[in-house]
């Protein structure tokens, strides 16, 4: 993996959880990975962070979990949406989308 | 929150599947990474390493993962706990020590709870016993205060309050009726009640029925509910119900059994028959007059106690209208029944109870300094801690958790000496029951429950202290200093010295009410009775109504009895008597004296009846006249009073020959009896109660079915018991023997509850004065090993041993002085409470505060010298080799 890619921004971690879990139930390695696609191999994930984000959205109830067996018939653990998890990813991309757009207009003012 | 709380709750309970999930998570990560990192061509070892090296640090992710549970806590109180268990297990001796103080304070504490819970916390064992109420009358003329009632009030009572549900009476002192069990006589306390005794209490008969309203009145055939222990007794046959058996000779209809353990209101009544009165009796005037009843009321629901009492108050006010001759000063008040029966009890027990708290205050500072010490002595290691990055937060933590780990051992070994305890103190009980009017005192859930929370009360106390000073301590400090001189242990020395002078000042205040108590009782001790208590056997009996009669029967019984006991070896007089002294005031009534204005007097007369010996047999001094003889047989009548009468009603006048009638309002009915004689007066309740006026009649002259013998002996009374059982056998194989006793221990028993509380609260001060004691020589003994150096230095240096002693003495009299003072203060506002408990001794006795104070402060300075010896014998040379 080059290193130049860029950690994943402290607080916005939770928030790609949730969009890539929105799409489908997926496991952490599976959450990893669509990130780095989606982010077209731009987002670097850190694993630790990434088990430790999983584990905060669960408490908080934004997700759920489960363990079930993979395609290739192995044992691994689905996370989920839940309701809460819903709401949570609308309002937090929101809040996203105004903070890009603030960024954007200080970066902008010339 | 809900899924936090699952989550929260999981993570506690299933920590080691939790952990195992992730590991197989990280696995599953791996295995897919490496699968992809061949698709993208790697061998498949570089893909695994790749794999791993991606994947970061297993374990860090493994710890922050079990923080982010929020159980940290948790798991860190496992961990501090499993640590103290360790750490305390290395100081074994100073541990051991905190928790032989801590089991024996609490133990101490949870006995003298499990009495305090029998009588004034556990419920009674009635149905919704909140709403049941004690009346009583009061009668300002005669200072009667919650007395006794009138049946005719209670009828009155019963039929006008509105707030009452229902009005059930009994009567509360001791009748007996004898029953054969096993073919020999016994003779069990009855109580006699109102028909619906039973279904205002809400209790229900195990077997059979109780009593129905009916029965209040004579039916003619007698009832009976036994209690479970005479039904056990008479081979607990459940056919004996609707069965007749022979109750004082007369064929008595058993109508059912009592719950296991139901025994009001005495805890040794074995029969509840109704009062069963005649409607011809209720027309009388002594239906109004004579005041001889307990009443209990259960109000409606929804009627509060002082509503009631207001209703209660306005039936008597219409009384006094309608009975003018009975009811003109006589007043009704009613009081939750539990508090009325708790009674005089109330005090006591709270005064043991803050005696044995103030013990635990003491034990509390102790294990405080002991673990101080501890935690001193262990100071580079929460100084390393620190440094290492231990949070202020988790070594207080730390602190505590060991402070309640000792307070949990303690207590657990608490809780077992207070069951051993509790048997002591059933041993120690005064045998009338003056003390606890129950039977059981146990270690239920109440006293657990309240042993567990002292147990972590004490923990949270005595864990303040070191918790404090771990939290206050900068570790640089620490690991610089070595263990002299730090600022460290300038502050353990501060905490050491608060503790030793506030346990000094509990020890003090603890020992004055100890002190006083004992005072107290031996003042009560030295009171002369009025009699010579030694060497009497007294033997009381009761002759059935039915069998004897009136008259002839019941003399000659006492005279053949009285002619036996006579001669049998040893016995020089003896007597009987209707009321022996120091047991109960017994039977008195309004009197006039002829010629006397007014005649009335307002206050009543007791009155007893004796055979010619008895006062020379119980040696009651003649005062004035002559004793009773043989001759005072038939008529004229005559009395002779004791010398409390002669004093407050004849005023200098000589009352022989002077007579007096047992009458208010005397009339062409009256007997007026000849006052022949004045005597000594005997104290009639006990030692500690002023004797109150008496008249004595002759036997002879007014016979008794319930006397008392009395025979003074040469050696011990007690030798005579079994022939006077067999003297009586002889009369009357059916008879049973009520008691036999000396009157020595009459007089004992009549101290009981003083000798008691005084016992108890002595040896809690001198348990307290040993834990002072032990805790200002730990504090100076710590002191002293601190200063060890010094001591070499200034040895070395020529000092003398004494100045050197002086060092740590001065130290320990400050203790002392300090603590003394303080606790001088703590009595002098605490005694107070003690006022009603103590006999011509007052609260603020200067002697007993002068004494227990001088006494604990030299027991301070001997607690001092110990140290202050070893310290002046130190080896120079030794200590500064240390270095």
């Amino acid at each position: 993996m080059p290193a130049e890619q860029p950690d994943v921004l402290r607080g916005t971690l939770d928030l790609l959880v949730l969009k890539t879990l929105a799409l489908e139930p997926m496991h952490g390695w599976g959450i990893a990975q669509r990130i780095e696609q989606f982010s077209r191999a731009t987002l670097r994930i850190n694993q630790g962070s990434l088990y430790l984000a999983l584990q905060r959205l669960e408490r908080s109830g934004s997700i759920d979990a489960e363990w079930r067996a993979t395609d290739n018939n192995r044992r691994a653990r689905f996370y989920r949406l839940t309701p809460k998890g819903q709401r949570l990813l609308r309002s937090e991309t929101a809040a996203w989308q105004q903070y890009v757009t603030a960024v954007t207009w200080v970066l902008q003012t010339t | 929150m809900l899924s936090k709380l699952r989550y929260a709750l999981a993570s506690v309970l299933r920590s080691g599947r939790m952990n195992r999930a992730l590991d197989d998570e990280i696995a599953h990560h791996i295995a897919l990474q490496t699968e992809q990192n061949i698709a993208n061509g790697m061998t498949p070892g570089e893909a695994h390493r790749q794999a791993v090296l991606a994947f970061g640090s297993v374990q860090s992710l493994r710890e922050a993962h079990r923080d982010g549970r929020g159980t940290r806590w948790l798991s860190d109180l496992r961990a501090d706990v499993r640590h103290s268990f360790r750490t305390l297990a290395r100081t074994r001796a100073l541990t051991a020590a905190a928790i032989l103080t801590l089991a024996l304070a609490i133990g101490a504490d949870s006995s003298v709870y499990s009495a305090v819970n029998a009588v004034l916390v556990r419920p009674l064992p009635f149905r919704r016993p909140e709403r049941l109420v004690l009346i009583g009358e009061n009668n300002k003329d005669f200072l009667w205060h919650m007395a006794d009632a009138a049946p005719a009030n209670y009828f009155d009572w019963r039929a006008r309050v509105a707030g009452f549900q229902d009005v059930m009476a009994y009567v509360h002192f001791g009748l007996t009726a004898t029953l054969m069990i096993d073919g020999t006589p016994r003779l069990v306390p009855v109580a006699r009640v109102t028909g619906n005794f039973f279904s205002v209490l809400g209790v229900v008969p195990e077997r059979g029925e109780g009593f129905t309203d009916a029965d209040t009145w004579d039916t003619g055939t007698p009832r009976i509910v036994l209690s479970d222990r005479l039904w056990t007794a008479l081979g607990r046959d459940p056919t004996i119900i609707g069965r007749t058996i022979p109750v004082d000779g007369r064929a008595t209809l058993v109508v059912g059994v009592a719950p296991r353990g139901f025994t009001f209101p005495q805890p040794n009544i074995d029969l509840w028959s109704p009062v069963g009165w005649s409607k011809d009796d209720a027309a009388q005037v002594f239906f109004r007059r004579a005041h001889w009843l307990r009443v209990i009321a259960r109000l409606k629901s929804g009627v509060s106690a002082e509503q009631a009492n207001a209703q209660l108050r306005a039936v008597a006010e219409q009384l006094k209208i309608e009975y003018p001759a009975t009811n003109r000063i006589m007043e009704a008040e009613l009081q939750p029944l539990h508090r009325f029966l708790a009674g005089d009890t109330r005090l006591p027990l709270l005064v043991l109870l803050g005696a044995v708290t103030l013990l635990l205050l003491i034990a509390c500072a102790n294990v405080a300094s002991l673990s101080l010490i501890r935690a001193a002595s262990r100071s580079r290691e929460i100084a390393i801690r620190a440094a290492l990055g231990a949070g202020r937060s988790r070594l207080v933590r730390q602190a505590f958790a060991e402070s309640l780990v000792l307070s949990a051992v303690g207590g657990a070994a608490g809780l077992g000496l207070g069951w051993v305890g509790t048997r002591i103190l059933t041993l120690l009980l005064p045998p009338d029951g003056s003390l606890l009017p129950v039977d059981t005192v146990a270690l239920d859930w109440r006293v657990t429950l309240y042993v567990v929370g002292v147990s972590l009360a004490c923990g949270m106390l005595f864990g303040i202290a070191p918790a404090v000073w771990a939290s206050r301590r900068a570790p640089g400090d620490a690991l610089a200093t070595s263990s002299r001189g730090s600022s460290a242990n300038v502050q353990v020395r501060r905490w050491g010295a608060r503790l030793a002078v506030a346990e000094v000042a509990i020890a003090l205040a603890l020992s004055v009410a100890a002190g006083l108590l004992v005072r107290s009782y031996a003042k009560l001790q030295g009171v002369d009775p009025g009699f010579d208590p030694t060497n009497v056997l007294t033997a009381s009996i009761e002759l059935p109504g039915n069998r004897y009669g009136d008259g002839a029967p019941i003399r000659q019984f006492y005279d053949q009895l009285l002619e036996r006991v006579r001669g049998f070896p040893g016995v020089t007089d003896a007597a009987a008597v209707t009321r022996l002294p120091l047991t109960e005031p017994g039977w008195s009534s309004a009197f006039s004296i002829a010629g006397a204005s007014g005649g009335n007097f307002g206050a009543s007369l007791l009155h007893r009846q004796v055979t010619p010996d008895y006062f020379r047999t119980l040696r009651v001094p003649l005062r004035a006249g002559r004793w009773i003889t043989t001759a005072d047989a038939g008529p004229p009548y005559v009395v002779v009073i004791n010398d409390v009468f002669a004093r407050e009603y004849f005023k200098g006048a000589d009352p022989v020959g002077q007579r007096i009638c047992f009458d208010q309002q005397p009339d062409s009915n009256s007997t007026w009896r000849t006052i022949v004689g004045v005597v000594g007066s005997e104290h009639q309740v006990t030692p500690g109660t002023a004797p109150e006026i008496e008249a004595i009649a002759p036997f002879a002259q007014e016979a008794s079915h319930a006397m008392s013998v009395v025979a003074r002996t040469r050696g011990d009374p007690m030798a005579l018991a079994p022939l006077v059982r067999s003297a009586v056998r002889d009369l009357d194989p059916q008879l049973a023997i009520t008691r036999i006793e000396t009157l020595s221990d009459i007089r004992a028993t009549s101290m009981a509850r003083d000798r008691f509380l005084m016992t108890l609260v002595s040896m809690f001060g001198m348990l307290g004065v040993v834990l002072a004691v032990i805790g200002v020589y730990g504090v100076l003994a710590e002191l002293a090993r601190e200063r060890m150096r010094e001591m070499g230095i200034r040895l070395a240096l020529g000092a003398q041993g004494r100045a050197v002693q002086w060092l740590i003495v001065r130290r320990g009299l400050l203790f002392g002085a300090a603590g003394v003072g303080l606790g001088l203060a703590l009595a002098l506002a605490g005694t107070r409470g003690l006022a009603r408990l103590l006999f011509q001794v007052p609260p603020s006795d200067p002697l007993t505060f002068a004494v227990v104070a001088s006494a604990l402060l030299a027991a301070t300075i001997v607690a001092s010298w110990l140290p202050a010896w070893r310290s002046s014998h130190v080896d120079p040379v030794a200590i500064l080799r240390e270095e």
